[in-house]
């Protein structure tokens, strides 16, 4: 079997300063998203049980940056190959843009039996990857699974939909997402960082896939990127512990946050 | 030239500080409450992430990365477990492991390096240095164990006294022990000195513990020999030069303890500045306070300079074992000690301004600052090189033999 998993590398989110209300992403370094780490072990985990299964990862270069020794991280958790888009093209692109990308470096690579995206990226989580390269693959599509088992030729999902689980079953190939608490991502050993700069990584342009400049093209425009605004209250509440609670249920109540 | 780790480095250090974080930091307060050594489940996951394999070739179970970064990978991992357990008990059971199981490596005989380093790499075996003895451990040259050779074996006899191990060799059993400093032609003086070494098991040997004030996850005590027969295979380097293999040895030790405080030290900052942000006096944060906040800057000054000097200490000692002569003993040890001299203080006095600053809190257990300074002090005191034994080196190996402390 063949699982590819796309991964976005991001900005590492705790370096990142906000500086009237704009992240300051000058020299921030760039990782594998936390939720993807989710997608690469979930498939890690199916190669170990179905056999005889490659796993290779597959990323846009963010920015067009370098991100090869990124990658590395992807690889050292147990991925056998990486594919790399980079193109100046794609530093604008939306989300559009970047599943036509995705999905033409699918069909270059000849396919596979199972996408696993992660359900979202971790900075800006709009979650339109997996659904748009299924579609543009003609792939059926199953999202926010939270079990996965591939038995028969069939894929199996589970998902949680508030007071019930969800069993799907599709046939392959197939796209899946996947949420969070599928599993715990293992952490690389040192044994498999030193392994994984000799597994193939292989670097393409637009051109390498079929496409151009003007293919992946924004056809939207990000007007403002600006943190959410957070005002505190301050309010001080004084007196006894009893008087205390009192007053700050009375309070709670006053904004709606309980009931009365 | 690159001031740079390389991507696996980065990517290594990365992935122990994640793991080190859920699995060591929980439970560090805990091994230095319970006196009980390292909890067996946490040197097995630290050995699986290759913690207890960098200083170890692949041959010997260890893993396969270039050999002049090996020291590298050394004090990256000492780093981190120190940040992780600030009682220093992890970060020493360690480096004694990992630093004398590369000395094992330089110098041993095959069958020793076949017997003790897969062991080693499997976290399943415990490594120590055994110099010092009841009369000092400063002036080594004069030393009174002995260890005559008798057919094929060496015959010890005497005493070795504030050693690392006792109970982590019982705990682990054989092939654990200790690379031991020895007289084998006692009439010689230091040239009749063999570094020698000894697995714990060997008849002959008994040993007690002490009790201690810091990293009371690792026990320390003293050895005793009585006719004590350890195989001539389990010399380390030639009979006779065991005092240059030792001090060779030494200089290893030095740049990973240097590690330990200063991990230990970068922690105890962060927890400071964090503490110092939230905590309100008089009106305003105590971090706008300077007496604070630019101590805090002194602190983290020295400790940055001391972090880069680590790292080219560590790059030149390994890179001097592949290319050798590319720098001389002199500069070796210079940089080592400079690293070794300054770390344990900065340690102490950065755990000790974050007590400081957190008050009351400060001196209870609820932070491990306390824990900090409680074992730092075990290499302000002397292990691997007293302090000012690390100022006589500089002296010597700076400003000559008229500077010289150790020799008339």
């Amino acid at each position: 079997m063949k699982i590819i998993v796309p991964v976005k590398t991001n900005p590492d989110l705790q370096m990142i300063r906000i500086k009237n209300r704009e992240p300051i992403l000058e020299a921030v370094p760039y990782k594998v998203g936390d939720l993807d780490k989710n997608s690469v072990e979930a498939a890690l985990q199916l190669q170990a049980a179905v056999g005889d299964t490659q796993v290779v990862a597959l990323t846009i270069a963010e920015g067009n940056r370098k991100i090869k020794d990124t990658m590395k991280e992807v690889l050292a958790m147990g991925a056998d190959e990486a594919y790399i888009l980079s193109d100046d093209a794609l530093t604008a692109a939306d989300q559009a843009g970047k599943a036509l990308a995705l999905a033409k470096a699918i069909e270059k690579i000849g396919g596979a039996d199972l996408i696993v995206f992660a359900e979202g990226s971790t900075d800006n989580y709009s979650g339109q990857m997996g659904p748009r390269v299924a579609e543009l693959l003609a792939l059926p599509e199953i999202g926010y699974a939270k079990k996965l088992t591939v038995a028969d030729g069939k894929l199996t999902a589970e998902r949680g939909m508030g007071d019930l689980i969800e069993v799907l079953e599709s046939s392959l190939p197939a796209v899946v997402t996947v949420t969070s608490e599928i599993n715990e991502p293992r952490i690389p050993t040192l044994m498999n960082i030193m392994k994984a700069g000799k597994k193939p990584t292989t670097e393409w342009t637009l051109g390498d896939v079929g496409l151009d400049a003007a293919a992946v093209a924004p056809q939207k425009a990000v007007l403002s990127n600006l943190a959410e605004e957070q005002q505190r209250k301050n309010v001080m509440i004084e007196g006894s512990a009893e008087e205390q609670c009192a007053a700050l249920i009375d309070a709670l109540i006053k904004d709606g946050v309980l009931e009365a | 030239m690159d001031f740079r780790f390389t991507p696996e480095q980065e990517l290594y250090r990365q992935s122990i500080r994640q793991w080190l974080e859920t699995n060591l930091w929980p439970r560090a307060r805990g091994i230095d409450e319970a006196e009980d050594g390292i909890p067996t489940d946490i040197t097995e996951g630290m050995a699986s992430m290759g913690m207890f394999g960098t200083t170890i070739p692949e041959r010997f179970g260890g893993l396969d990365i270039p050999d002049e970064e090996r020291m590298v990978y050394a004090m990256i991992t000492i780093f981190e477990i120190a940040r992780a357990d600030m009682s220093m008990s992890t970060p020493v059971y360690t480096l004694l492991t990992i630093g004398w199981a590369y000395i094992i490596n330089k110098y041993g005989t095959q069958q020793l390096k076949e017997l003790v380093l897969p062991k080693v790499a499997e976290g399943k075996c415990f490594c120590g240095i055994n110099t010092t003895e009841p009369g000092g451990g400063s002036d080594l040259a004069n030393i009174t164990t002995i260890a005559p050779p008798e057919g094929d074996y060496y015959v010890f006899s005497g005493e070795k006294a504030y050693i690392s191990g006792p109970k982590e060799c019982a705990k682990w059993g054989y092939p654990s022990g200790h690379c031991t400093l020895a007289k084998t032609d006692p009439n010689a003086g230091y040239k009749g000195m063999s570094f020698i070494y000894v697995p714990r098991d060997t008849e002959g040997i008994t040993d007690h513990v002490y009790k201690d004030m810091g990293r009371m996850g690792l026990s320390t005590g003293g050895f005793i020999y009585k006719g004590a027969k350890v195989p001539k295979w389990c010399l380390l380097g030639e009979e006779g030069k065991g005092f240059y293999v030792n001090m060779d040895g030494f200089n290893a030790a030095r740049i990973i303890v240097a590690a330990a405080c200063l991990g230990g030290a970068e922690k105890s900052l962060e927890l400071s500045r964090d503490y110092c942000k939230q905590r309100v006096l008089f009106g305003k944060p105590i971090s706008k306070a300077e007496r604070i906040s630019f101590e805090m800057a002194d602190d983290w000054m020295q400790l940055d300079m001391l972090k880069l000097n680590l790292t080219r200490a560590a790059w030149m000692y390994g890179y001097n074992d592949v290319n050798p002569g590319t720098f001389s003993r002199a500069e070796l040890n210079k940089v080592v000690s400079t690293c070794k001299c300054l770390s344990p203080t900065l340690g102490h006095d950065i755990a000790r301004h974050g007590m400081i600053y957190h008050g009351g809190f400060g001196y209870t257990k609820d932070t491990p600052l306390e824990m900090m300074l409680r074992g730092v002090m075990s290499y302000e005191v002397g292990a691997e090189g007293g302090l000012n034994i690390m100022r006589g080196i500089i002296c010597r190996d700076e400003f000559g033999d008229e500077y010289n402390p150790f020799k008339d």
